[in-house]
């Protein structure tokens, strides 16, 4: 595979080479199969592998949920596309109270092996409950992997991995760098459960995850130009956090900066400032920063940017955590 | 552009009839090439092209009716696999793809540290740069002490520093309680040394009333009661207060302590004082009445618990027998640390050191 792909694209090869691979893997959705999915993350699916694995549901999430988790308990594989993140809660009820504590309610003897697939986060100049970003919700609950890729190689990478996973997998998918870069894919499947250093430096760590991190970078970047060595960190799998990359990195630099477009309270970022302060609070020679979205309503698009950490905002940030003495 | 949707070919026209196409499927247009004839309630208006490209698809046959805002051409576009619902997908391939290469979880090695100097002035340039004022996150840990702006401001030194420091110190953790009373000391001949009978009271009072001849500790709740008396003696200079230690009066002669006491304010003076000269005090006394004052609440220094205050000896009118007599008077302050002693070991203490003035 030599053509540079978008994310959308990349995440319709993992599903095609998924299938492929898996007779037991099957997609469902709201206008997934003939319309190929509103992002295009569907598209020849259903002409390739037929409307019994790929499949057109009502417009009813907690549906899709149910059925995924029946499927998934008897030994299929099902990938269910949730529009909209906005458009999950409904589902929320089947994947809390039955698709995270199957292994466990049935003492092992049940696994759920589903992913939901859902664009998620804000930037692309949508209505009302389009933008959100609401990973924290589901990263909360035991039993849930939460996994958010960062760019096509690690959308590929980690969905195949996702879909290989023998228990339940919300991966949120960032819509606004669906097509914002193209690379090439490799077919490496990726694993879950590890942060991933897109950068290495030794003055300050950057740590972010999803379409933020091209912000987080470029920031890096401006830092880079001025003789400060940024370490950027890609998070990627929310849940289970993996601590011990961000806590060897902090432990190195001493500083920490992390990037979110979540709303600021009560998030991974305050969950991650706090791993650091519980295992690395010797090493820690500023405290550990938040550059966040507000505690508001996700703002209608046209004061969409104000809301979401901007480059100049994680250099300001960066610059205040490296003047703390 | 995909879709050219029917523009508004007048005020609020609502629809209009395709009369004639100009142009086929698959055709390459011109911006601003007719591309159909179309009749609406008030004339026959030709619709030209929006954009150059190739058109492919008519989205109506002669006769029919497009309502305006509805799809008239769509055209070949890359866009297709781009359509959202909502929404607009930026594709910007122009940033630097810098997260080409990873490494899955945390680099191997720990890496070279930036020298400090090397970050501090590239850091200010930054900051400069982004507006941002560091100068606060500049602060020492420690918090300061409220910062009043002076405008000439001298900061302490030395003794005069350490002072302050004590003082705030004291401050913070002692539990003050002070005892003010008079030694009537009238029959005293003339030119009694009044430093030394202080301080021969003191140790008869700490053998009377060993709970202020005392360390405590506020931390680990616990004290030391000292056998030895061991007197700091409040010395005052143009550079600050010392308190330069006599250890063991008790076991001192008046004429040694003299001499001790004149030699400590002559080091004091020089500058010449041993360190090891001003610690470990177990009690103190404030002779501070030489110039002027009656009473004073002195101020305890932990780890002691007490501190004698003496003002200036004067003339009083004291009721004696019934009968108003002039007698001269040395007024006490007692000050103690209420966490390790009672009221009743201190009045018992200044008691015993009264009897021993009195006697």
């Amino acid at each position: 595979m030599t053509d540079k792909l978008t994310m959308v694209e990349a995440v319709n090869l993992a599903l095609d080479h998924a299938m492929a691979n898996d007779p037991d893997v099957v997609l469902l959705g709201e206008d997934i199969g003939v319309n190929g999915g509103v992002f295009r993350a569907t598209a020849g699916l259903r002409d390739k592998y037929g409307l019994k694995r790929v499949m057109d549901t009502p417009l009813a999430e907690a549906l899709i949920a149910g059925i995924s988790v029946g499927m998934a308990t008897q030994g299929i594989k099902p990938v269910a596309e949730i529009q909209f993140m906005g458009f999950i809660f409904p589902a929320m009820e089947q994947l809390i109270c039955h698709a995270a504590r199957m292994r466990n309610r049935t003492r092992g003897r049940l696994t759920c092996p589903l992913v939901v697939r859902a664009p998620y986060g804000g930037g692309i100049h949508a209505p009302e409950h389009h933008s959100e970003s609401t990973e924290a919700l589901f990263a909360h609950i035991p039993g849930l992997r939460v996994v958010i890729p960062s760019s096509p190689v690690r959308a590929y990478g980690l969905l195949r991995a996702a879909i290989n996973e023998p228990d339940p997998v919300i991966f949120l998918e960032p819509k606004r760098i669906y097509r914002a870069s193209k690379q090439v894919i490799n077919t490496d499947i990726l694993p879950l459960d590890t942060c991933f250093t897109l950068k290495t430096g030794h003055d300050i760590t950057l740590v972010s995850w999803g379409a933020s991190l091209r912000e987080t970078l470029a920031a890096a970047n401006v830092l880079a130009s001025h003789g400060i060595s940024a370490e950027v960190i890609d998070v990627a799998t929310i849940k289970p956090l993996d601590m011990a990359t961000i806590v060897t990195s902090v432990k190195k630099t001493g500083r920490c900066v992390i990037v979110h477009e979540a709303c600021r309270s009560f998030g991974v970022g305050a969950e991650i400032a706090t791993g650091l302060m519980e295992r690395a609070f010797i090493e820690l020679r500023a405290p550990v920063v938040r550059v966040a979205g507000f505690d508001t309503t996700m703002p209608y698009y046209r004061m969409e940017d104000h809301y979401l950490p901007q480059v100049d905002d994680i250099v300001r940030a960066s610059i205040k955590s490296l003047a703390w003495r | 552009m995909r879709f050219f949707n029917l523009p508004d070919l007048g005020e609020g026209i609502p629809e209009a009839d395709i009369v004639q196409w100009h142009i086929h499927e698959g055709d390459s247009v011109k911006e601003d090439q007719p591309m159909v004839s179309v009749e609406t309630a008030k004339a026959i208006v030709e619709v030209p092209a929006p954009c150059s490209g190739v058109i492919a698809r008519l989205c109506g046959q002669p006769g029919d009716t497009i309502l305006t805002g509805a799809p008239l051409v769509e055209f070949v576009s890359d866009e297709e696999n781009n359509a959202t619902v909502v929404g607009k997908l930026a594709s910007d391939d122009s940033t630097d793809n810098s997260d080409e290469s990873f490494i899955i979880g945390a680099p191997p090695g720990i890496g070279e540290q930036n020298t400090s100097s090397d970050l501090h002035n590239s850091l200010h340039r930054l900051a400069r740069e982004f507006q941002v004022d560091v100068a606060p996150a500049d602060r020492s840990r420690q918090p300061q002490t409220v910062a009043y702006p002076l405008e000439q401001p001298e900061p302490l030194k030395g003794v005069r520093r350490h002072m302050a420091r004590t003082m705030s110190q004291s401050h913070a953790c002692v539990v003050p309680v002070t005892l003010f009373d008079d030694a009537d000391i009238e029959h005293w001949p003339a030119g009694e040394d009044i430093t030394i009978r202080l301080i021969q009271a003191i140790a008869t009072a700490c053998t009377a009333e060993p709970a202020l001849n005392a360390w405590f500790d506020g931390a680990s709740e616990s004290r030391q009661r000292h056998e030895t008396v061991n007197l700091g003696l409040a010395v005052d200079s143009e550079e600050g207060l010392f308190v330069p230690v006599l250890n063991d009066v008790a076991s001192m002669s008046g004429a040694e302590i003299r001499q001790q006491i004149n030699e400590l304010r002559a080091a004091v003076k020089e500058r010449s004082l041993e360190n090891s000269a001003l610690k470990g005090a177990t009690i103190t006394l404030s002779n501070f009445g030489m110039f002027a004052g009656k009473y004073a609440t002195p101020v305890v220094v932990p780890p002691m618990v007490c501190i004698i205050g003496v003002g200036q000896m004067r003339e009083a009118i004291l009721s004696v027998d019934g009968q108003a007599v002039s007698h001269r008077v040395l007024p006490l302050s007692l000050s103690f640390d209420h966490r390790a002693v009672t009221g009743g070991e201190a009045t018992r203490f200044l008691h015993a050191m009264i009897t021993q003035l009195q006697n």
